[in-house]
């Protein structure tokens, strides 16, 4: 057995402590800025494509919220639906705020216009959550 | 009209957007579509094969639901 391993590819001395918990700390870092400001945390990773990707779709989608006059939940919700819903609102990070700023006149989901843009800017906020969550994982070099 | 309520209505006029259910769906599935499909996939050539089998499979299935509603809509 011990001969079939000289064979192989050299394998990858694994990571020491200290270089690891760096490596580790450098992708919170990552992917808490990729929650705070969409695409920022691939930017830092130099994945260019998938920032500018990330930046339009959370920026369009909750544009398209706001423009809806969809429900932007906030911390104090009656159920909880609606603080699943401020989860979801908040993983726009940043753009939470910008949002908020946006709807000027206030929700109005008596249409479905409303209700549509209430699931635009829950959707924005899950998929940066994903994004950040993917940026994250590349960082520490499990994803490419 | 004092000028922040002018500059309030004005944002608001600015950002307003109007969509038919279909549009909504279309602009939904298409920006989704893009996204996942740069996340997902680092070719080129892959990418915009999932782009489209996503977008064709959120059309589908979206324009699927919505007939099946159809019979409890009255």
């Amino acid at each position: 057995m011990a001969e079939e391993s000289t064979i192989h590819e050299p394998v990858q001395e694994p990571l020491s402590p200290p270089h690891n918990s760096r490596r580790e700390t450098l992708a919170l870092v990552v992917g808490v800025a990729g929650w705070l400001v969409p695409g920022l945390g691939h930017a830092l990773m130099k994945m260019w494509g998938r920032a500018v990707i990330c930046f339009l779709t959370v920026g369009v989608l909750v544009w398209v919220g706001a423009g809806m006059r969809g429900n932007l939940f906030t911390s104090r919700g009656n159920d909880a639906f609606d603080s699943l819903g401020y989860i979801a609102d908040l993983g726009t990070g940043g753009f939470y705020w910008v949002a908020r700023s946006l709807e000027t006149n206030g929700p109005d989901v008596s249409h479905a216009d409303g209700d549509y843009g209430t699931r635009f800017l829950a959707t924005a906020g899950v998929f940066n959550l994903l994004a950040a969550l993917h940026a994250y994982e590349a960082a520490r070099g499990r994803k490419t | 009209m004092t000028s922040p309520k002018l500059a309030v209505s004005a944002l608001a006029a600015l950002i307003a957007v109007k969509l038919t259910h279909l549009q909504a769906l279309v602009l939904f599935a298409l920006v989704i579509s893009v996204a996942f499909g740069f996340l997902g996939r680092r070719q080129p050539k892959e990418r915009i094969k999932y782009i489209l089998w996503t977008l064709l499979l959120f059309l589908l299935v979206g324009v699927g639901i919505g007939w099946a509603m159809y019979p409890f809509s009255r």
